[in-house]
């Protein structure tokens, strides 16, 4: 049961992580604000499911899209000036946290908040346990999302497009790629994500301002663990943590789940610091 | 030195000296906090002005040092003076362990692996109550047997005066020539035969000291330490502070420490919303002024150079 959970959770992570991901593989910008996105997501999709009394399921889409408007905005506004001054933009996007932070502090206020369930009761799985629908819906929700990012790099123009301009910004814009439009686009995707994670997740783990730095760094260990700019990585890094916090979660202490993963991050700095997809150098 | 730096400092340092005699209990005790601030902005400036590495464990290696201090003393009796030196002395034995492990890897996983790192002393913080006294705070004694705020006050400005002129040697030494150089251009500086790994250890344990020693001297005067100290919301000043005053300059942080602590007594009253505002200050700042107050007014200067 721990290990299920600890699936379900982890290909969630990798969807948060691949948000960030994104963002460093393509503008090698580290997006400190990554968990205030994913907080912010999980207040308008429970604002707008239970306010205004949308259907999940479209509060849900309309929720990532907002976001995914606000992560175009913040390139636009304040990381575009910072390119290529790595120090710069790792400063501008941590005020940003802050802001972001305080500013959700202000308009949801301090409470934990969750969106409703999408689905109720429970499943038996194998024959073994009870598992919540939710939870098993989240699961298939974060898959399909995962494989359509896949898709979306691997197969179409868009992701040639991106992985150009991560290779090789000069090069790619004297064959004609806009690569201030695809940095743009990117990082609105890597909004989306941690938006749709949010959304995904929130129901679960109700949202607070306060819990933004704990998903932002959760999606952090991932990354460095897979290997910066790695999508394969961020799937299986994702897994790996999901199910370490899990078990020791249960069999050694609830309260220093947050632990496990910087121990993680350590073990992979000592060992593999270009993480177990990423490139050497 | 430039005439005109000496005049400051020399000018500066009196108006610092009578100002105790002039000031009441209250501001005095925000000249206080300033004074902590200018020892913790102008180090991270140091760090990451001057090397280029944006470290957000500063505050959490203040907090080490004002919890090894504070523990030494509420648990073994240790005189709060030597309970600062080991402090000190963790905080720069951590910075550089983790130091090691990261600054090879490259700037964005020193910020990645110093967040997390901050985070994580926060949380051992608040948990291990039974040693720390978790949210509550730990409650210490104070560094003299009759509290005096204007005896801080002068211990606080000594320190940080001593700091500030160790920083200032350091930027305008050989070694302040190498940390720029490895800042301005990594490879060129590696290829002239700078080891450029060694010059960052040797600044990130260096300025992870000063930290440490700024933390345990605000501990005993605070005398609680609460896990206040080391949280990303101090974190975020400190960075603040040397953002709006200026990074990459000697006066910057020292300007930004002092206007914001000023600012915030008096945008006090608006609670919550005085973070937000820092927060949206600084983010203009870094966006149109990146050299801060001090870029500013250098521009200015200038400027009416010309037109003269």
């Amino acid at each position: 049961m721990y290990l299920t959970n600890g699936i379900v959770i982890g290909i969630i992570y990798a969807i948060s992580a691949l948000g960030v991901t994104l963002i460093v593989g393509i503008m090698k910008v580290v997006n400190f604000a990554h968990g205030e996105l994913y907080v912010f997501a999980g207040y308008f999709s429970y604002y707008m499911s239970v306010s205004l009394g949308l259907s999940p399921l479209v509060a849900m889409p309309l929720s990532v899209f907002l976001v995914f408007l606000i992560g175009l905005l913040m390139e636009k506004a304040l990381i575009r000036p910072t390119y290529g001054d790595d120090m710069y933009s790792l400063i501008v996007t941590f005020i940003l946290s802050i802001v972001l932070q305080n500013l959700a502090l202000l308009i949801f206020g301090p409470y934990p908040n969750k969106p409703p369930n999408l689905i109720f009761g429970a499943t038996n799985l194998f024959g073994l346990f009870y598992y919540g629908n939710q939870r098993l819906l989240s699961f298939f929700i974060s898959l399909a999302i995962l494989l359509f990012i896949f898709y979306l790099i691997k197969m179409t123009w868009f992701g040639k497009s991106i992985r150009a301009v991560s290779q090789d910004r000069e090069m790619a814009s004297r064959i004609g790629i806009d690569h201030y439009r695809i940095n743009m686009l990117s990082f609105g995707l890597g909004a989306a994500l941690a938006a749709a994670a949010g959304v995904i997740l929130s129901p679960i783990f109700p949202v607070t301002p306060s819990g933004s730095a704990a998903i932002s760094l959760t999606a952090f260990v991932v990354v460095v663990l897979g290997g910066m700019g790695s999508l394969k990585g961020c799937l299986v890094g994702g897994l790996i943590l999901g199910i370490i916090e899990n078990l020791g979660a249960a069999y050694i202490s609830t309260m220093y789940r947050g632990i496990f993963g910087f121990i993680l991050l350590i073990l992979v700095l000592v060992f593999r610091p270009w993480g177990l997809y990423g490139q050497k150098t | 030195m430039k005439s005109s730096t000496i005049w400051f400092s020399v000018a500066g340092l009196s108006v610092a000296i009578i100002l105790p005699f002039f000031l009441s209990q209250y501001w005095l005790h925000v000249m206080i906090i300033s004074l902590f601030y200018v020892m913790m902005a102008s180090s991270w400036n140091l760090l990451a002005g001057y090397t280029g590495q944006v470290s957000f464990a500063h505050a959490a290696f203040a907090g080490v040092g004002a919890y090894t201090s504070g523990m030494l003393s509420v648990f073994l009796g240790v005189s709060p003076w030597l309970g600062i030196l080991i402090g000190i002395i963790s905080a720069a034995l951590l910075g550089l362990g983790l130091g090691v492990l990261c600054i090879r890897m490259g700037g964005i996983y020193l910020s990645l692996t110093t967040l997390g790192f901050s985070e994580i002393i926060r949380i051992i913080i608040t948990n291990e109550d039974n040693w720390t006294r978790g949210t509550m705070g730990l409650q210490t004694p104070g560094l003299f047997v009759e509290y005096s705020k204007t005896g801080y006050y002068f211990i606080f400005l000594a320190v940080a005066v001593a700091i500030g002129v160790v920083i200032y040697k350091l930027i305008h030494s050989e070694w302040g020539l190498t940390m720029r150089a490895v800042l301005n251009d990594e490879i060129a500086a590696s290829a002239s035969g700078i080891n450029t790994i060694n010059v960052r250890l040797l600044a990130f344990t260096f300025t992870s000291a000063i930290a440490g020693l700024a933390g345990g001297l605000y501990g005993h005067y605070l005398m609680l330490v609460t896990p206040d100290i080391p949280s990303l919301g101090q974190m975020f000043l400190v960075l603040a502070m040397a953002v709006i005053g200026g990074m990459g300059s000697f006066a910057g942080p020292i300007v930004g420490s002092f206007v914001l602590e000023i600012l915030s007594e008096y945008i006090r009253e608006w609670g919550e919303y005085h973070v937000l505002i820092f927060g949206l200050i600084a983010l203009a700042m870094a966006r149109f002024a990146p050299e801060g107050l001090m870029g500013l007014w250098i521009n200015k200067r200038k400027g009416h150079g010309h037109t003269n």
